[in-house]
């Protein structure tokens, strides 16, 4: 049984191109519904753009009496920036230990 | 609950969804930390951002904002400058002294070098509360 070349060209070109089109378009799609997330990944060397972040298992744990509005069990979400000022005047405690290390 | 639910309520996007992290993210970080307050009894907190120079007196002085700075350990990550600060309160250091500090400093960082802030800051947290122990 020989094939004509229109059946040649069909299964030969049509149906990879085929293939291809179908990867290509959902490889776009996956891509472009995570583009605000991939966006802002942080990646070593470029500038970052974010709200700060400051996370405690409980927030009741932070002094400041505007971390207590949070329900119990949540996360302390960002804080406020007066709240940073604040923290920027205050003396440095004594005592403390840890770590240091860049990349 | 979640952090998706805590903003249910409000109605206005999240803050915390603004930071660095995605909601799944977000949801492993809040269980480490919380895996390691209840298994050491210590206060961990975990803060992402810029720091003022110096780097180090900004990160002391959050840790001083927590209730109970002597039992705390803070966690000052700043991508931008690509610094990273362990903060240890006077109690909290004997529980965790500045050597093992210093080890989960390093493991993160190469995390962080890598680009993955959240795992990062996961496996410092398990680091930190595994050397601490029980209290």
């Amino acid at each position: 049984m020989g094939l004509s070349v229109t059946d040649t060209l069909l299964v030969y070109v049509g149906i990879p191109a085929a293939a291809v089109l179908v990867i290509g378009g959902l490889a776009y799609a996956a891509s472009r519904g995570n583009g605000g997330r991939g966006a802002k990944r942080y990646r070593p060397g470029r500038p970052f753009d974010f709200t700060p972040v400051w996370f405690l298992a409980r927030p009741e744990h932070l002094a400041d009496s505007a971390g207590t509005a949070l329900a119990a069990g949540a996360q302390a979400p960002a804080l406020t920036s007066r709240k940073q000022e604040q923290a920027g005047r205050e003396a440095p405690a004594g005592g403390t230990g840890g770590a240091s290390d860049r990349w | 609950m979640t952090v998706g639910e805590v903003q249910a309520g409000t109605g206005n996007p999240p803050e915390v969804l603004d930071g660095p992290f995605s909601t799944r993210q977000l949801l492993r970080i809040d269980e480490a930390l919380r895996l390691a307050d209840q298994g050491t009894g210590l206060v961990f907190s975990v803060f992402v951002g810029g720091l003022d120079e110096p780097v180090r007196e900004h990160a002391e002085r959050l840790h001083r904002q927590l209730a109970d700075p002597d039992r705390s350990v803070l966690i000052a990550v700043s991508p931008n400058q690509r610094r990273l600060e362990i903060v240890t309160g006077r109690h909290a250091r004997k529980r965790i002294p500045d050597t093992y500090a210093k080890l989960a400093a390093l493991s993160m960082v190469a995390s962080f070098g890598g680009g993955d802030l959240a795992g990062g800051i996961i496996s410092g947290l398990d680091q930190l509360a595994s050397h601490a122990g029980r209290g």
